[in-house]
C-alpha cells in the first residue's frame, strides 16, 4: 500500500470461554481512508473493533493504531480515536452542550477552546438550537448526530463509526453520509461498520469483509465486484458469505434465577 | 430465600428465653451480664456495705456485671466508650444521712443511646437497690423510737435516676443515628451498582473508558458521587429525626461526618465487588439485600444487640454497619471526643483499606474484558 497505515492489526485475536470471536485477523487501513467493515451478525465486528479502541484485550496477536500499540499504549491510543458506538454514548439527562463538555473535559478541554469546539460541532450537526434542551428529549435523528459530534470532541485523527445511520429516516441518513465524506475531507482515517452495502459502496475507499471471526477479502468495492462478477457489493456479500441465515441461540445466559426469588 | 433467613433471624431475635415468674430465679428480659459500674464516693462503712451488697446480689441473680470504679468520671468515660451501660453512685453523705435517720439517696445514670436497655438495665437495679432498703428498714424497724422520720423507716435509700445528657431521652436517640448509617450503607451498595450499571447499560461507559482517562478517576468519581448522596440521605434522616422526634446533636457534626464517611468506604468496596462479580445486575441487587437486610436486625440498628444470643451478636459485630451505627450514636448523642470512637473507626478504616484493596483490582480488571 502507497498510503501510510494508521492502523495495522497482525494476527489479532480474540477468545471467550473457548469460543473464538476474533480468529489471527491482520488488516491494515491506510491514512485519510474510509474503510468498510462489514460482516454479518456475530461474525467478530464488534470485538475487532473494541479491540482497535482498547476496550477489551486480544487473547493472542497485536495491533497498532495512529502508531501506538493497542495494549502498551493504551493512553496514547486513545487520544488519537474517537468512537461512534452503536449504543448512543449519551447521557439523556444532560443537555446537548452539557453532554459534548462533559466529554470534552474528559480529554482535557478546558473553558474557551472546550466551548469553542463545542459551539462548532454543535453548528457542524445543525443543533446549535437545541443545545440547552435535555437529549431525552430529542429525536433519533438528532441524537447520532449528537452522538458522532460527540466522538469528534477531541479532533481525533482516527473515528470509528459503527453503524450510524441504522434505524434513521432517510434525511438523517443522508445527512449523516454527507457528514462522513466531509470527515474524510478534512484528513480523517474512518472505519465504518454497517449492514448497508449500498451506504459502504458509496462511502468507502476500501473494504474488508470478516465472517465467522476470519477476514475473507479485503480490496476496493470495485476490484470485489469484478473479481467476483457481481454487478453490486451486496451481491458480493451474500456470494463470500452465504445466503443462509445466522439464527443461532446463545448457551450461556447465567443461571441468576438461583438466587433471584427473594 | 430471604423468608428463610428472616424467619430464622426473628427466631433468635424474640427468643422465649425465662417466661417464668422472677421469683423462681429465671430472669423475665433476653438481657444478661449487663455491664454495670458502682462508684462509692462516701467513705463510711455503710456505704461499702451497701455496694458490697449489690455486688453480690447482681452476681447471684447473672443479671448485672458489676465492677467498681473510682470516681463518676472515669465510670462515665466507660459509658461514653460503650463498654458500660449504667453506673450506680453512692454518694458521699451516705452513711451520714442513714447515721442521723434520715433518708440517704442513691443516683443511677444509664447510657442513653440505647433506651430499650437502659430502661430494663435500670428496673434491674432499682430493684435490687429496693431489696437492700428493705432490708435495712428490718434493721432501723426492730430500732425504732418515736422521734424517727417516716421515709427514713419505710424507704431508708431512695434511688434516683440521672441522664448523661439533658432532658428526656427516647429510643428516637437509639434508633436515628441507626437508620442514619443504615442508609448510608444501603445507600452506598445499591446506589454504586445501580450507577455503573446503568453507565453500562444505556452504553456511556465505552465513551468514559474510550476517553485517555485513568481507572482511578472513575472509580473515585463514582465513590465521590455515592459518598455525596449518602451524607444527603443521612442529613435528611437526622433533620426529621430532630424536627418531629426530639433528637439532639451533642456532640461534633465534623467528627459525625467522619464517622459517616469511614462507614461509607467501609462498604462501599464491597459494593464495587458484588457489582464486579455478578453477571447481572439483578444478581448483584439480590446478593447485597441478603446481606443488608439481615444486617439491619443484627448491627444494633432496630433493637440492642445485647438482645441476640451470643454467636449472632459475633456475627453482628464483625461487620462495619455495628461500628458505623455505634460510633454515630456516640457523637450524637454522648458527645464522643474522637480518642472516644477511635475503636470504631479503626474497624471502619481496617474494613475501608481490606475491601476497597481487593474491589479496585477486580473493578479495573472488569473494565477491559
Amino acid at each position: 500500500m502507497a498510503m501510510n497505515s494508521v492502523i495495522v492489526a497482525k494476527n489479532l485475536t480474540k477468545r471467550f470461554n473457548g469460543f473464538t470471536a476474533v480468529d489471527r485477523v491482520n488488516l491494515e487501513v491506510g491514512e485519510g481512508e474510509i474503510f468498510g467493515f462489514l460482516g454479518p451478525n456475530g461474525a467478530g465486528k464488534s470485538t475487532t473493533i473494541r479491540m482497535l479502541c482498547t476496550l477489551t484485550k486480544p487473547s493472542e496477536g497485536t495491533a497498532t493504531v495512529g502508531g501506538y500499540d493497542i495494549v502498551k499504549q493504551a493512553e496514547h491510543v486513545r487520544r488519537v480515536i474517537g468512537l461512534v458506538a452503536e449504543k448512543l454514548i449519551l447521557y439523556p439527562y444532560l443537555t446537548g452542550a452539557e453532554n459534548l463538555r462533559f466529554f470534552g473535559r474528559l480529554y482535557g478541554l478546558r473553558e474557551e477552546e472546550l466551548e469553542k469546539r463545542v459551539e462548532e460541532l454543535l453548528d457542524m450537526v445543525l443543533l446549535t438550537r437545541f443545545k440547552d434542551f435535555p437529549v431525552g428529549g430529542y429525536s433519533s435523528g438528532m441524537r447520532q448526530r449528537l452522538n458522532i459530534v460527540r466522538g469528534l470532541i477531541h479532533d481525533p485523527k482516527i473515528l470509528f463509526l459503527d453503524e450510524p445511520t441504522t434505524m434513521l429516516d432517510p434525511q438523517s441518513v443522508r445527512f449523516i453520509r454527507d457528514l462522513i465524506k466531509e470527515l474524510k475531507n478534512q484528513g480523517k482515517t474512518i472505519i465504518l461498520t454497517t449492514h448497508i452495502m449500498e451506504e459502504a459502496e458509496e462511502l468507502s475507499d476500501r473494504v474488508g469483509i470478516i465472517d465467522h471471526g476470519k477476514i475473507i477479502a479485503a480490496d476496493t468495492p470495485e476490484n470485489l465486484k469484478r473479481k467476483h462478477g457481481c454487478s453490486s457489493l451486496h451481491e458480493v456479500f451474500l456470494e463470500l458469505t452465504g445466503r443462509t441465515l445466522r439464527d443461532s441461540v446463545s448457551n450461556s445466559i447465567p443461571m441468576r434465577r438461583v438466587v433471584g426469588r427473594i | 430465600m430471604m423468608p428463610i433467613v428472616l424467619m430464622t433471624l426473628f427466631g433468635f431475635m424474640f427468643p422465649t428465653v425465662g417466661t417464668s415468674n422472677p421469683y423462681s430465679g429465671k430472669i423475665a428480659t433476653p438481657y444478661t451480664h449487663i455491664p454495670v459500674g458502682i462508684v462509692v464516693e462516701d467513705g463510711g462503712k455503710l456505704a461499702y456495705n451497701v455496694a458490697d451488697q449489690f455486688k453480690q446480689i447482681s452476681s447471684s441473680m447473672g443479671l448485672l456485671d458489676v465492677r467498681e470504679f473510682a470516681s463518676f468520671g472515669s465510670a462515665r468515660e466507660e459509658i461514653v466508650k460503650g463498654r458500660l451501660k449504667g453506673v450506680v453512685v453512692i454518694p458521699s453523705g451516705f452513711t451520714e444521712s442513714l447515721a442521723s435517720n434520715r433518708q440517704a439517696t442513691i443516683t443511677v445514670t444509664m447510657d442513653d443511646t440505647s433506651a430499650q436497655l437502659a430502661s430494663t438495665a435500670y428496673s434491674e437495679i432499682s430493684m435490687i437497690l429496693n431489696m437492700i432498703s428493705e432490708r435495712l428498714s428490718h434493721t432501723i424497724i426492730a430500732n425504732l423510737t418515736p422521734s424517727t422520720d417516716t421515709s427514713y423507716v419505710i424507704e431508708p435509700i431512695s434511688v434516683e435516676r440521672k441522664s448523661l445528657i439533658a432532658g428526656t431521652t427516647s429510643t428516637f436517640e437509639f434508633l436515628a443515628p441507626g437508620f442514619m448509617a443504615l442508609t448510608i450503607v444501603m445507600g452506598t451498595l445499591s446506589g454504586l451498582g445501580a450507577a455503573i450499571a446503568r453507565e453500562k447499560e444505556q452504553g456511556t461507559m465505552d465513551g468514559i473508558l474510550v476517553a485517555p482517562v485513568s481507572s482511578y478517576a472513575i472509580i473515585a468519581g463514582k465513590v465521590t458521587a455515592q459518598t455525596i448522596r449518602a451524607m444527603m440521605q443521612a442529613s435528611i434522616i437526622l433533620g426529621i429525626a430532630m424536627a418531629f422526634f426530639g433528637v439532639r446533636i451533642y456532640g461534633s457534626p465534623l467528627l459525625m461526618m467522619l464517622v459517616m464517611i469511614l462507614g461509607i468506604a467501609s462498604f462501599i468496596g464491597i459494593g464495587i465487588i458484588a457489582t464486579c462479580m455478578a453477571a447481572e445486575q439483578e444478581t448483584a441487587m439480590t446478593l447485597l439485600m441478603l446481606l443488608q437486610i439481615p444486617s439491619m436486625f443484627i448491627c444494633n440498628i432496630v433493637f440492642p444487640i445485647e438482645q441476640l444470643p451470643n454467636w449472632l451478636q459475633t456475627i453482628g459485630k464483625a461487620l462495619p454497619l455495628y461500628y458505623a451505627a455505634d460510633g454515630l450514636r456516640k457523637v450524637i448523642v454522648l458527645n464522643a471526643n474522637l480518642s472516644q470512637i477511635s475503636f470504631d473507626l479503626t474497624i471502619l478504616l481496617l474494613y475501608s483499606i481490606v475491601t476497597l484493596g481487593i474491589a479496585i483490582p477486580i473493578f479495573r480488571r472488569s473494565l477491559t474484558r
